[in-house]
């Protein structure tokens, strides 16, 4: 593997990649390993299930919140999984505006990730109400109380930025999956899986009208989506920058929240196309180009977050203000120090091996540099919820948070659902897009 | 027994009723027709329909109309509320109150403001009485050697008892009690006496006075009541007093020296001295506080009595020794000198000497006869049964609202030699558990009584329901060791007093008799003589010195059983459910100690193993245990909880401590380092010289106009107005809020989970060095900021502004995102982490029926006693008038000892507003600009120019 190579390696063609790809969905058995890596993923499914099933009977006291410490797990992993979300839009959309041709064998599993990604983050705010079946009180629907939400709270810009985001989400991704299904439609060997690929390819035949309207429809929504996922971060960051607390108020938020977004995002698809690229043979179509492309990402949105967490002390000693100087030295220095620390170890100065060329398409330490940044971008979050809230103004008010088993089990269980998705993608739809590639690769066999 | 009291509450409905009321009492139809003070009215009310009610209650039959605790007659109407007044009683002495009734249930204290003992304030453990009589834990029916029996059962027994004693005359036939001061109970016992000349009356209260009495005969030559006038004290030096936490009248107390305490309002600053070997109360409200140990004190306290008597000076007294003296000779006639009762005799006679020669005898004090109803030495009176009953020469032990078994080591012990052994009391308790018969006693607020005040002011208890659980009355049961016949407490309680039926109802509706308080005797003090000095022998030397103090809230354990008090932070350590050994921060670093660590504390032969707690400001030497903790035997609240003390009692020898393996893990409510340099950050404070040289120097200026102010433009505009001079935090308003807001318990470990649910917390602040810091109280509770930053950022908009200025809390709407919780630099949102209100084991008919019991997932709040304002409104609106100002008192102010809450409706001007103009008013965390409703007036200490620190 080099920085230069093509990418896709020399001999590459349309035929013997629609044949691999769509026989990876197509195949009568999955992969041994496929079953064995199911296993977990769908054990921790299970006790997110149930660890949701109890909370609703419980209710939110099972988790390890308290009276300063409000918010604790289900918003840290909202925002780290929104986070880890928004990278796999980055790629899909803001590359394809670019027509960066290397983003082609990536978007499927970066937009698969943003979907699940999402798709993890979105319970959080829910199960987080003190009542959750309530919740939808946060939407403007007319009713008979004659009530409306309050519209200056940063949290119901929140819900709308996040319902928007889901839904074109899954839009995109499955607007981008169509000509693929139609293929394993027409390729599907039994007649169940006919009928299922062609219920869902919607009537897609190829027809030089459908294309066109397929072309203009995907580059609008791509439009919509790479701006979507800046102004999305921005709004999970002025979930906090709005309010008036101890370590949440200040303007660097959004666009501090849109670093970490990235960061946590290409991280997140570097862990994906590692083990992929090898377990389902996808070497001539996932090279050392896109390591190296996702590797300098990776080091450049990790320069930003630094550049951030450099400005987060400035601000806080330029401005003085003694409650946020307070707080900032127990982040420093507290209870709680070691996750801060751990957040600028794993965030800012492990990905600076990746200055290193060598390092970059080492698969295995970019492998674990990717589970650092996304580890110490969990940390980040936790940093932001917990210390923060730890030291209020008021000394009496001070506080400490521990999670609870049930924080736990709830966070694993996203995990694991978030793998279980993934695999599922695997298992069953094209993780490359295979009529994207169609357009780099050569057409016929050589 | 039914025909005890009747139901006034449907009476005032009827129409016939009133107008025999109003011709009976014409002084409730003026009031009722004049425009209203809505506080008076109620209080007129109270009198009246008391007074008319018992009027009625003469020609109807027993049985008539009586208001059941539950389920209201069907014609009764619920709207309002009406007060009765009976007495909180502690220790014996009668504090004041009036218990306020909805639906014909008790549901809240007030203050009495007639009483002399209160004139209006509360203490936390009066306040939470009303939990106590619904405990469910009480007991609901006698047993006899542990099963059931029927009362006819007793009343056979008691013929028996009458017959054995009729013959033995009484010998062997004793009586224990705790401390009382009834006239009623007192006469019964004398009668009894006569009637059998060998009965014996014994006297046991864990929390002893005995030094106090002891003091007193030294000085005089016989038992007298030290009746303080703080009003009239312009230096106060306390020496390990209780004046504001434990001493008979302290609520008065804390009142009149409060009143001095804030130069914008006296120009006659008084100043305190404290000298305490651990904080106090007393000792936080000083302007000096000097730590000094009991082997100090035993040098210190007799050279001071030396100078001020003799003028000669002393050698080796520490540097504020001589400042204090003169200061005190500076005031002559104006200075007061008060002893604690952990004191020895010989402290107190030299007290009492001390105030003589001082001059303030008739002006800052008086003399009166005993309070208590035949005073005796509890500790020797206990000894001599104890040595009765293990010598077999006790038959008959009547043990009457006292814990023996519990309080007493070695009482257990004699009590297996006791033939007949009857317990009355109206919870279970370790004592009930060993005699032969446990008898339910009827709970104050079931029952007739009467007490006497501190100074001597006669108390009258009225039963507030209907018995809850079958009990029986002290008075009923002794008048059945006399005669077979079946009395109603209330007609020996009116014989004792004489009273006439115009007199019997004034004094009911008052709360107490007119004009009974005593006249001061004119007792002339002994000279001192030698023993005085001798009883003044240093302690023993030794490393540690350990002191047993009552918990300030459970007291002697005997309100284990109730969750208020337990859950109430202990003034200065905030700790709840729990009662570690306090050690003084240098026994700290000596052996090593972290909060929570477990230590082995050893009198002598006895040792107790408990968890240990950090006491700033304790000298340097000693040790505190807490008394009424670890209770075996008491209902599911307090069973278990904490550590039993009481066996230190009983040890003597030398004094050790180690540390033991392990930590507990404590439940405090301040969780942070607990030492701070800039306190005053929070609680501005100054000294009176500062004060003087420029009075706004602690207040900030109002902040500037702003561009958009949305301040609110109702018809009223209420505020609050806290004044930190007069809070001693003591957390008589903690409670009230708990009982008119129906705030749930939630247990030592959602405490130990930081989800404690008090709406009202009073904050403590340490400056200084931990050795000997200065200590500040701050009741901090919803602001109601006028730019209120918890209403912005929630997404339902649950929070809300109203135009009368209060920040509503709408607990329908709120979905529970918390982030108005997060959102508020007071941090006094609390919220129902679990279903709080309904895991309680209270029964429903106790709470508040004009307050919403919120459910899980919701935000709760102080809502400034919304159900109050709504009360005021409703009664200024069918009089088309605007609310009066000072017409709503929200529960804490009410309940205030020492008025430090000012509330009202600023439109109207009145009392807030004048309070807020003074020049030391500030806004908590000003600088964040969220205009608050409520403000806090800075404290000022009144420094002695000379005394130093």
């Amino acid at each position: 593997m080099t920085p230069f190579d093509p990418v896709a390696l020399p001999g590459s063609n349309n035929p013997d990649m629609t044949d691999h790809v769509s026989g990876i969905a197509l195949r009568a058995n999955a992969f041994g390993w496929w079953r064995i890596a199911t296993v977990l993923p769908a054990a921790l499914t299970s006790g997110l299930i149930g660890s949701i099933l109890y909370l609703f009977f419980a209710g939110v006291g099972i988790w390890g919140i308290d009276w300063p410490v409000a918010w604790g797990f289900a918003i840290i992993n909202y925002v780290w999984w929104i986070a880890i979300a928004s990278g796999g839009t980055f790629i899909s959309a803001l590359f394809f505006l670019t027509r960066s041709e290397w983003r082609n064998s990536i978007n499927r599993i970066a937009e698969s990730m943003t979907l699940f990604g999402a798709a993890c983050a979105g319970i959080y705010p829910i199960l987080h109400l003190g009542r959750p079946w309530f919740f939808y009180w946060l939407f403007p629907y007319p009713n008979t109380m004659d009530l409306w939400p309050q519209f200056r709270s940063p949290l119901l810009w929140d819900f709308f930025a996040i319902l928007t985001y889901v839904t074109s989400s899954v839009m995109f991704w499955y607007l981008g999956l169509l000509p693929d299904l139609a293929t394993l439609r027409d390729r599907a060997p039994t007649r169940g899986k006919q009928v299922v690929y062609g219920v869902m390819a919607l009537g897609f035949r190829g027809t030089s009208s459908q294309w066109r309207h397929y072309r203009v429809l995907y580059g609008v929504l791509a439009a919509i989506m790479a701006p979507l996922v800046c102004s999305v971060h921005s709004i999970v960051g002025l979930d906090f920058a709005g309010a008036a607390t101890v370590g949440w108020h200040s303007t660097m938020y959004p666009p501090f929240f849109i670093f970490g977004a990235f960061l946590s995002g290409f991280a997140t698809v570097l862990l994906l196309i590692i083990p992929m690229r090898r377990l389902l043979r996808l070497e001539r179509y996932i090279t050392g180009r896109h390591l190296d492309v996702m590797g300098r990402l990776l080091l450049t949105s990790s320069l930003f977050v630094g550049y951030a967490y450099i400005m987060d002390a400035f601000n806080t000693y330029y401005g003085g203000e003694k409650a946020e100087i307070t707080m900032f030295q127990e982040k420093l220095f507290g209870y709680y120090a070691g996750i801060y620390w751990a957040t600028v170890l794993f965030n800012v100065l492990l990905p600076q091996l990746l200055w290193f060329a060598a390092i970059r398409l080492n698969e295995l330490v970019v492998a674990l540099v990717s589970i650092g940044v996304i580890v110490g971008m969990w940390c980040e979050r936790f940093t932001i919820v917990v210390v923060s809230l730890h030291r209020p103004r008021l000394p009496s008010a001070y506080g400490l948070y521990h999670a609870t088993i049930w924080d736990w089990l709830t966070m694993l269980g996203t995990v694991g659902f978030f793998v279980f998705g993934i695999l599922l993608v695997v298992r069953l739809i094209p993780v490359i897009s295979m009529f994207e590639m169609r357009e780099i690769l050569a057409p016929r066999r050589p | 027994m039914n025909g005890q009291w009747r139901g006034l509450d449907r009476l005032s409905r009827d129409p016939a009723f009133v107008a025999r009321a109003s011709a009976e009492f014409p002084q409730l139809a003026a009031a009722l027709a004049a425009p209203r003070n809505r506080r008076g009215v109620l209080k007129l009310m109270a009198a009246g329909l008391a007074l008319a009610g018992l009027g009625g209650c003469d020609d109807g039959a027993p049985g008539g109309v009586l208001i059941p605790p539950v389920l209201p007659p069907t014609d009764t109407v619920s709207a309002g509320s009406h007060l009765f007044a009976t007495a909180s009683v502690g220790g014996g002495y009668a504090n004041g109150i009036l218990v306020r009734h909805v639906n014909g249930r008790p549901i809240k204290v007030e203050g009495n403001p007639a009483h002399p003992a209160s004139l209006g304030g509360t203490s936390a453990i009066g306040q939470a009485e009303v939990l106590g009589f619904y405990d469910p834990d009480r007991s609901r029916g006698l047993t006899r050697d542990g099963e059931p029996q029927a009362w006819s059962s007793l009343l056979t027994a008691l013929a028996a008892q009458r017959q054995a004693m009729g013959q033995s005359h009484g010998e062997g036939f004793r009586i224990l009690t705790g401390s009382t001061t009834s006239p009623t109970l007192a006469r019964q016992i004398i009668a009894l006496k006569q009637l059998y000349p060998g009965v014996r009356w014994h006297r046991w209260e864990p929390v002893s006075r005995d030094a106090v009495r002891a003091g007193a005969i030294l000085a005089y030559g016989q038992p007298v009541e030290l009746v303080p006038k703080l009003d009239a004290v312009d230096l106060l030096l306390t020496i390990d007093s209780d004046l504001f936490d434990g001493a008979p009248g302290h609520l008065r107390f804390a009142r009149d020296f409060a009143a001095r305490r804030n130069p914008t309002r006296t120009d006659r600053m008084n100043r305190a001295y404290a000298i305490e070997p651990t904080p106090t109360l007393m000792g936080v409200a000083a302007d000096h506080r000097f730590i000094a140990g009991p082997r100090d004190l035993a040098r210190i306290i007799p050279a001071l009595a030396a100078w001020l008597l003799g003028g000669e000076p002393s050698a080796d007294m520490p540097a504020w020794f001589a400042p204090l003296v003169g200061d005190m000779k500076a005031t002559r006639g104006r200075c007061f000198v008060h002893a604690g009762p952990d004191q020895p005799a010989g402290v107190h006679a030299l007290v009492h000497a001390m105030n003589e020669a001082l001059g303030g005898r008739g002006q800052t004090y008086d003399l009166i006869a005993p309070v208590e109803a035949d005073p005796v030495n509890h500790g020797a009176s206990l000894r001599s049964l104890i040595d009765d009953m293990t010598a077999g020469r006790v038959t008959t032990l009547v043990i009457i609202d006292s814990n023996p078994v519990f309080t007493a080591p070695g009482f257990g012990d004699a009590l297996t030699r006791v033939a007949v052994s009857m317990t009355l009391a109206d919870g279970s308790s370790e004592t009930a558990a060993k005699t032969q018969w446990s008898l339910p006693a009827r709970h104050g607020f079931e029952d007739w009584s009467d007490a006497l005040a501190y100074d001597g002011t006669v108390t009258l208890l009225q039963p507030q329901a209907r018995p809850l659980y079958d009990g029986i009355s002290p008075h009923s049961l002794l008048a059945l060791f006399a005669a077979p016949e079946e009395v109603y407490s209330r007609d020996v309680v009116r014989q004792t007093h004489g009273l006439n039926d115009q007199q019997w109802h004034d004094a009911l509706a008052a709360g107490l008799v007119a004009g009974t308080q005593a006249a001061p005797t004119d007792v002339a003090l002994k000279p001192i003589q030698a023993p005085v000095g001798g009883a003044m022998a240093a302690p023993a030397q030794q490393d540690i010195t350990l002191l047993v103090r009552p918990d300030p809230h459970i007291w002697d354990g005997r309100y284990a059983n109730n969750a208020w008090l337990q859950e109430l932070p202990r003034p200065l350590t905030k700790l709840t459910w729990d009662n570690p050994l306090l050690v003084s921060p240098a026994i700290a670093e000596r052996l090593k100690l972290l909060n929570g660590d477990r230590v082995t504390v050893a009198n002598g032969a006895t040792e107790v193993t408990l968890a240990a707690w950090i006491m700033p400001g304790q000298a340097p030497e000693c040790v505190v245990a807490l008394l009424g903790f670890g209770r075996t035997d008491v209902g599911m609240v307090g069973q278990g909880v904490g550590y039993d003390v009481y066996p230190l009692t009983a040890g003597s020898g030398p004094v050790l401590l180690h540390k033991a393996g392990g930590r507990d893990v404590l439940a405090s409510t301040e969780r942070h380092d607990p030492i701070f340099a800039d306190a005053g950050e929070y609680v501005h404070h100054g000294t009176l010289a500062a004060f003087k040289a420029d009075p706004a120097f602690l207040g900030k200026p109002a902040s500037q106009p702003q561009e958009y102010n949305r301040r609110p433009t109702g018809p009223a505009a209420w505020g609050m107005s806290i004044d930190l001079n007069a809070c001693i935090g003591c957390n008589a308003c903690v409670v009230a809020c708990m009982a008119e807001n129906n705030i749930p318990v939630v247990g030592k470990q959602q405490v130990i989970h930081e989800r404690e649910m008090h709406w009202l917390r009073i904050d403590r602040y340490y400056e200084g060095s931990p050795e000997a810091p200065d200590m500040f109280f701050q009741p901090v509770m919803c602001q109601h900021c006028e730019r209120a930053p918890c209403e912005i950022v929630c997404p339902v908009g649950a929070t809300v502004h109203d135009e009368e200025g209060l920040n509503v809390m709408v607990y329908n709407r709120c979905v529970g995102t918390r982030f108005c919780s997060n959102n508020c630099p007071y941090k006094v949102r609390r919220f129902n982490y679990y279903a709080f209100a309904a895991e309680e084991r209270r029964p429903a008919v106790a709470r508040n029926p004009e307050v919403t019991v919120r459910a899980r997932g919701v935000m709760e709040k102080c809502t400034f006693c919304l159900q109050r304002i709504a009360a005021a409104r409703i009664d200024a609106d069918s009089d088309n008038r605007p609310v009066g100002a000072n017409e709503v008192q929200t529960a804490c102010q009410a309940a205030c000892p020492t008025q430090a809450f000012t509330f009202g409706n600023m439109a109207e001007g009145g009392q807030v507003v004048e309070r807020k103009k003074s020049p030391l008013t500030y806004a908590l965390l000003g600088d964040q600009d969220t205009r608050p409703r409520v403000t806090y007036e800075g404290r000022i200490r009144n420094a002695s120019s000379g005394a130093g620190a």
